[in-house]
């Protein structure tokens, strides 16, 4: 019975692989000299990260007058990059700890390196909040730490004080589920290594670890906790960045359909970023065997699943317009569609909704180019969304006399491209440093001591 | 020690080859002290002389900085208490009263006089930010010879010297300046002038209205301005004449008006404007025709011929062509005036001999000389000639002047005494810097009969001398302006009054009061002439494909003697909303067939005069018209080449000549001895360059684009109004009413004590915008240059929406909307700070607090009114003299916060502190903000809405009142009163609305 179920299912790591091959294959690159397609990458996404640095230091020491907002638009970019980014941290959780409850295995060989875009697409995040103040210096205030103040506390009923928390949180615990996660991997290095400053690092970092069954059984306990804790906060975190819009007076934020609404975009982008990365890292890395095809068939259909429901909550958008009766609120949906902003507007739906439709085909979702073009496609569409919902609310509410468009500076588009620039140094720097796949797990999915695949299909 | 340490090491040969002891001394740095060691004896030692040393050097005398409180302390001088000395204001000629608020010998803010006779309390944008003149850093600060640096001692003795040889050589000497109104300084140019033989003082006025005065010269004898009475007026027609705007004295009429509207005392006067361009008079009127300005004559000719039909008077013109202006209404609009015979008022503004006959013609048939235009006590405000000044210039051209003496007026500019150095102080021998009037001593008769009175409230700034000195140095009587002035008043104004018998008691009022009535200088009118009245038969119409120009003057920048002033830069035009620049304005039709959008920048030609101008289209104006703002492009805004925040992508306030606007002036016309405002014939055409202009308000309506539209939706009911014959059959019409709102949770503010709140009448403000520039002031609002306002970041607390409409019979109407922060009791912005800098207060303010504000925009992003001004930038305050102007009660706003309006909350609490010290609540009146402390149409009140008797409480309860987006429940503490528009009665309303009309 069981060797009929698992004939069933096709292996989930191909190349027949041993373990001490799996070993090899995801360790070996960290030791070798990196390569020079290495170097170029982390050369052009260094020289991103420095220009962002530049206008972050140019903009904190001249003012936020040097972005595009005014008087009418007072968020744009900054707000819309800081959604982006968290959107984007949501499928490492989703993937580490969703599904790893859900006992979804295939995760192993994506959940590493999409937890590790988690938590640097989160610090991409956080950098936002913090230089979108006016007296960035103080931003400090929104912490309820205690102070000398006097009475001075924070304003609980602010969603940016709830933010501070759920991202705080967020980071958090995605930042010690990926580490603990790594703790047997850490050891691998540890033992393979041959530099005496990677054997201390890898040593230090491994906290010990020595393999015993005791070992073993405490850290499949608190991953599972953790996995645990981490739940929640998948839907938590962007429940409540997407408060920061519902609980405002403005028509186009003031929705009671935000909360799903942005999780479900939230995973969507977040699985789109995650197929990205892991489609160029299994053609550089060469871990075809690792990340096959079926793993982005699997991901494609959660893309494919989310894009449902951000699809439908657009058009929920429309329909609760209509039905409220209030002209504010219809004016807002009829602005974003056919104002100024319309090809934004257009872009978002075209990318988020449309486009996606190709994956229902099976022979899209086995063609990697295509998918990867579907991917970047939903990135875009998905930071249109965020900019649309924003600046269309804002340049257009109330008052016609204070109507006003937005355009972004040049100081602005550096600081995004910063973002990506960090996010990317990391991320490269993750993959020279870090097993960029769970060793340890995905030996767990090894045909390694079960029935031989070869004789079920023979 | 141990042996290795034996080695020795050396530094020199010297050293190698030194004995041990000599190395042994210089290794030991105190050598005569023997074994180191701190004795018992050596610390009570040190001890001893470090506390010696102390107490000495603590007896000695710091350096003391000689701040000595004043040796005799002035009674009322308190340091941080305001005093308010009356004075006049000199910002124009219309010699408006105003208080001029003195804080710690500084003055501050000016208030208008609320018992002045000609400004009831107003007080206009160019009037409040005069003050900044005060401390202008560029102002001149001594006397100039060939443009370097004098003193007057050497000045005077030149200048006498050459008027004795121009005496003795009988030359020509001619005063020229502009109105003066003031009695002792024109009985000293007189003196002053007598002693030459051939000696002429020249009035003239940048913006003249000489053909005014010529017509009643004609007609009346007498060359003078009559007073008009809009109070008294129940029908006013207006023809092109901006009589609330920038007219002669605007914050007079702009009173008077608002009187004969007062709907609550059930007085509405009917309103009906021509003109070829959207003035601020013509976005009030009830009833607004569009006339090109060549036409205006033609259409007096039909209104005349009417009237004159009626009173039967003689007028045969001949056959007029026919007019523009629909012929039925021209019928209705003469009964109407005929009906209102004794009540009406017709005023022209055109500068043209022929309209104004016409004009005076038509008020002499209707009784108006008497009850609404008075030319028993007239008004001085405007008294220049063309006439002369086209005189003056003949001889100058012929050489004949031998000295020519300039007071105040730049001529080089529109077409010296200075207080800067502009143009015309550029060509001049000598430029004698004259006292700004808040530091001087003068006088002003604006209006005959009634004297008013400037008094310093600042030692002087720099080595100016007011004009009556200097001229009084001249005559070789040299006195200070105080003792010139009180002799002037004692031997001729003193006599004119009978109510003090004793010039000491007469004069200390008058000081105290700012101003005296006394007997208006006796003149007789001569009886009507009706010989020089020539119909108008003919309009004059710009050939095909040709505008008509029309040049105007702006409500800020006047002739441009206010192009040094940045508030005034800065501040909207109360219709086209633009800053910083002066533009051609052209009609969208207009626009349409040239094929220009906003910014396209277009050329006008006109004989061998060409200015190149960004266009700007403006709904309600001629389509044959092209109307450009004067005062502009003055050298005088040369400064503010660096105004505004400094960086990357700034781009400079001024154009490309290095000042802000071009001057328009070199397209006026000189016709028939006048100069023409209007209807000089240029070719327009696209250049094809774009020139962004800087406008506060970008979208024009309240209905949204078309194709936005939800089906179903009309206009937003941001701005309500209604029609006379609505309002009178239901005072509450036009009214949105949007029922109470339950509320889920207890009420968060119980307001124990007073409750401030605030109502707008709409229906009165004008848009003049003297509260935007109040407010500035006295809040301490920055300057932020063109390129800011550009990205609509401008940082005034308070702004006025303008909206434009289209009524039935096809006229543009507008709508003002004065908008501040509403102080909602269920603030949007309140819940949304993370840091809680801005929160309620219990008298029901959202307070803002600057020190605690981070500036995440959430608050501004959250504001349904948009009224949160964020400090983009950190603003330049480093003109240290400009900084006097400061007031010492607001905080200076660093970069990174968030402000807005606290309706003066400095007052709020000043007021509240002085009443708790009397132990009494805060008397109702007693805090007025500083937009309705100037608001010249009284269109504000203020006050607590808890007390039930408060002014406030009262038009708070005005069935008229709405509140701006009352439907979202934020519950603002401001309330509207809607715009009622006297339009003309239909069908069975006809005989009840006459009744009233």
């Amino acid at each position: 019975m069981a060797e009929a179920a698992i004939a069933l299912r096709p292996p989930l790591i191909e190349g027949d692989k041993s373990i001490a091959q799996v070993t090899h294959d995801v360790c070996a690159p960290m030791e070798a000299r990196p390569t020079a397609l290495w170097w170029v990458a982390l050369l052009i996404s260094f020289s991103f990260l420095l220009l962002g640095a530049a206008a972050i230091a140019y903009q904190i020491s001249v003012g936020v007058g040097t972005w595009g907002l005014n008087r009418t638009v007072g968020w744009a970019f900054d707000i819309t990059n800081f959604v982006f980014w968290i959107g984007i941290g949501h499928a490492g959780t989703l993937i580490s700890a969703i599904l790893f409850l859900f006992r979804q295995r295939w995760r192993t060989s994506v959940n590493r390196a999409a937890e590790a875009m988690t938590i640097f697409a989160v610090m991409c995040a956080g950098i936002f909040p913090v230089i979108h103040t006016g007296r960035p210096w103080f931003a400090y205030w929104m912490f309820p730490y205690p102070n000398t103040r006097g009475s001075l506390w924070v304003n609980f009923r602010s969603p940016l004080v709830w933010d501070f928390f759920a991202i705080s949180t967020y980071f958090t615990v995605s930042a010690m589920f990926w580490f603990i996660g790594m703790l047997p991997d850490l050891a691998t290095i540890r033992d393979r290594a041959t530099a005496k400053w990677r054997r201390r690092l890898a040593g230090l970092f491994s906290l010990g670890w020595n393999g015993s069954y005791r070992a073993w059984q405490r850290y499949e306990v608190v991953y599972l906790m953790l996995a645990g804790l981490g739940t929640p906060l998948v839907i938590s975190v962007h429940t409540i960045v997407s408060w920061d819009f519902a609980t405002a007076v403005l028509p186009g934020w003031h929705a009671t359909i935000f909360p799903p609404y942005f999780v479900a975009g939230a995973i969507f982008s977040g699985m789109a970023m995650v197929l990205t990365l892991m489609i160029i890292a299994r053609k550089l890395m060469r871990l075809e065997d690792y990340i096959t095809l079926r793993h982005i068939d699997r991901m494609c259909k959660l893309v494919i699943t989310t894009s449902g429901i951000v699809g439908l909550a657009y058009g929920t958008e429309f329909f609760t317009a209509l039905y409220s009766g209030s002209s504010y609120e219809q004016f807002v949906f009829l602005n974003r569609a056919l104002g100024p902003l319309f090809w934004g507007y257009w872009t978002m739906v075209g990318c988020n909704v449309f486009v996606p439709q190709l994956l229902w085909f099976r022979r899209v979702r086995a063609y990697v180019p295509a998918v990867f073009a579907i991917c970047i496609l939903v990135n875009v569409g998905m930071w249109f969304e965020r900019f649309i919902i924003i600046v269309t609310s804002l340049s257009r509410d109330f008052i016609p006399a204070n109507w006003f468009h937005y355009a972004p500076t040049r100081v602005e588009v550096a600081t995004l491209l910063g973002s990506f620039g960090l996010f990317f140094t990391l991320f490269l720097l993750f993959c020279r440093f870090i097993p960029v796949i769970a060793v340890a797990e995905v030996k767990g999915v090894l045909k390694y001591g079960k029935p031989r695949l070869e004789s079920a299909h023979e | 020690m141990s042996k290795r340490r034996t080695k020795r090491y050396w530094k020199s040969l010297k050293e190698r080859d030194a004995s041990p002891d000599v190395l042994k001394a210089r290794a030991d740095e105190f050598p005569e002290r023997g074994p180191r060691q701190f004795r018992r004896r050596d610390f009570l030692k040190a001890t001893g002389f470090t506390l010696g040393v102390a107490f000495a050097t603590g007896c000695s005398r710091a350096p003391v900085q000689r701040a000595i409180p004043l040796l005799s302390q002035p009674e009322e001088v308190v340091p941080g208490r305001s005093l308010f000395y009356a004075s006049t204001c000199a910002g124009c000629s219309a010699g408006c009263g105003l208080l001029a608020k003195v804080r710690d010998g500084r003055p501050i803010k000016l208030e208008g006089n609320p018992q002045h006779p000609v400004s009831h309390g107003g007080l206009c944008a160019t009037g409040q930010a005069s003050i900044l003149g005060l401390y202008d850093s560029q102002r001149l600060r001594h006397p100039l010879k060939e443009g370097k640096k004098s003193s007057w001692a050497e000045v005077d003795r030149e200048i006498q010297a050459e008027l004795a040889n121009i005496r003795s050589d009988r030359g020509a000497v001619r005063f020229l300046s502009g109105t003066i109104t003031s009695p002792t300084t024109r009985a000293a140019i007189e003196e002053f002038l007598k002693g030459f033989p051939d000696a002429r003082h020249v009035v003239y006025d940048p913006l003249s209205n000489s053909a005014l005065l010529d017509a009643h010269e004609q007609t009346h004898g007498l060359r003078v301005l009559p007073r008009f009475h809009f109070d008294k007026a129940e029908v006013i027609v207006s023809l092109d004449a901006d009589f609330l705007g920038t007219w002669i004295s605007p914050v007079e009429y702009t009173a008077d008006y608002r009187a004969g509207r007062d709907l609550e005392a059930k007085r509405i006067s009917y309103h009906v404007q021509f003109e070829p361009r959207m003035t601020v008079t013509g976005s009030k009127a009830d009833r607004r025709f569009v006339v090109a300005p060549g036409e205006m004559g033609l259409l007096l000719t039909h209104l005349a011929l009417r009237i004159a039909r009626k009173a039967a008077a003689p007028l045969t013109p001949g056959a007029p062509e026919a007019v523009s202006v629909d012929s039925a209404f021209l019928d209705e609009l003469a009964d109407r005036l005929w009906h209102a015979r004794g009540r009406s008022l017709i005023v022209c503004g055109a500068n043209d001999l022929q309209q104004q006959f016409l004009s005076n013609y038509l008020n002499h048939l209707l009784g108006n000389y008497g009850p609404t235009l008075d030319l028993k006590q007239p008004s001085l405000q405007a008294q220049g000639s063309d006439k002369e000044l086209g005189g003056l210039l003949a001889e100058l051209q012929y050489g004949k002047v031998k000295a020519l003496f300039i007071h105040g007026v730049n001529p080089a500019f529109d077409f010296s005494f200075a207080q800067r150095v502009d143009e015309t102080a550029v060509l001049a021998r000598y430029v004698l810097p004259e006292q700004h009037y808040l530091e001087s001593w003068n006088d002003a008769e604006p209006v005959s009969g009634l004297v008013s009175v400037s008094q310093p409230t600042i030692h002087p700034l720099g080595d100016a001398r007011s004009l009556v000195e200097t001229i009084a140095a001249w005559n070789g009587k040299p006195k200070p302006a105080y003792d010139l002035l009180r002799e002037h008043w004692e031997a001729e104004v003193f006599p004119r009054q009978k109510k003090e018998s004793n010039f000491d008691a007469f004069w200390d009022r008058a000081v105290h009061d700012g101003f005296a009535e006394v007997e208006p200088l006796p003149i007789k009118s001569k009886q009507f002439n009706a010989q020089a009245i020539r119909p108008i038969l003919k309009a004059q119409r710009p050939e095909p494909g040709a505008f008509a120009l029309a040049l105007y003057p702006t409500v800020a920048m006047l002739d441009g003697r206010n192009a040094y002033n940045p508030w005034l830069h800065e501040l909207p035009d109360p219709i086209t909303k633009v800053t910083w620049d002066n533009y051609a304005s052209i009609s969208p039709a207009a626009a349409q067939r040239l094929g220009v959008a906003d910014g396209d920048v277009v050329r006008l030609e006109s004989g061998d005069q060409m200015l190149d101008l960004p266009a700007f289209i403006q709904p309600g104006q001629h389509d044959q018209v092209v109307a450009v703002a004067l005062g502009y492009g003055s050298k005088l805004s040369a400064r503010f080449a660096k105004v505004g925040p400094q960086w990357l992508d700034a781009i400079v306030s001024v154009g490309d000549k290095g000042v802000v606007g071009l001057n328009a002036a070199p397209l006026l016309r000189w016709s028939e001895g006048v100069l023409q405002y209007h209807g000089a014939q240029v070719k327009v055409s696209r250049t094809g360059r774009q020139r962004e202009l800087a406008s506060t308000q970008t979208h024009n309506t309240l209905t949204v684009p078309r194709k936005l539209t939800p089906p179903g939706s009309g206009p937003r009911p941001v701005v309500q109004e209604t029609t006379l014959a609505a309002y009178l059959k239901d005072p509450h019409a036009g009214v949105e009413d949007h029922e109470e709102k339950e509320d889920l949770w207890p009420t968060d503010h119980p307001y124990t004590g007073p409750r401030w709140g605030m109502v707008i009448d709409q229906n009165a403000c004008t848009g003049c915008s003297s509260c935007v520039v109040a407010c500035q002031v006295e809040n301490n609002i920055p300057v932020v240059g063109r390129d800011e306002i550009r990205r609509n970041r401008e940082m005034h607390w308070l702004r006025i929406d303008r909206y434009y409409s289209e009524a039935e019979s096809g006229q543009i109407e507008v709508a003002y909307e004065p908008l501040m922060c509403q102080q909602c009791e269920n603030a949007p912005c309140e819940t949304v700070c993370p840091v809680l800098a801005t929160v309620h207060s219990e008298d029901g303010l959202n307070q803002q607090v600057y020190n605690r504000c981070i500036g995440t925009r959430y608050c501004a992003n959250n504001c349904p009114y948009k009224a949160r001004r964020f400090n983009w930038f950190n603003y330049a305050h480093d003109d240290q003299l400009q900084n006097l102007v400061l007031n010492p009660d607001v905080a200076v706003r660093s970069r990174g916060v968030m402000e807005k309006c606290t309706f003066c909350v400095q007052r709020i609490q000043e007021a509240k502190i002085e009443a708790k010290r009397r132990g009494e609540k805060v008397p109702d009146g007693e805090v007025e903000t500083a937009c309705q402390q100037s608001c010249p149409a009284q269109a504000i009140y203020f006050g607590d809405l808890n007390d039930p008797n408060s002014q406030v409480s009262k038009m708070m309860a005005n069935p008229r009142r709405y509140r701006v987006l009352e439907e979202l429940n934020v519950r603002p503490a401001v309330g509207y009163l809607t715009i009622v528009r006297n339009r003309p009665p239909e069908g069975r309303e006809k005989s009840k609305e006459e009744h009233h009309g």
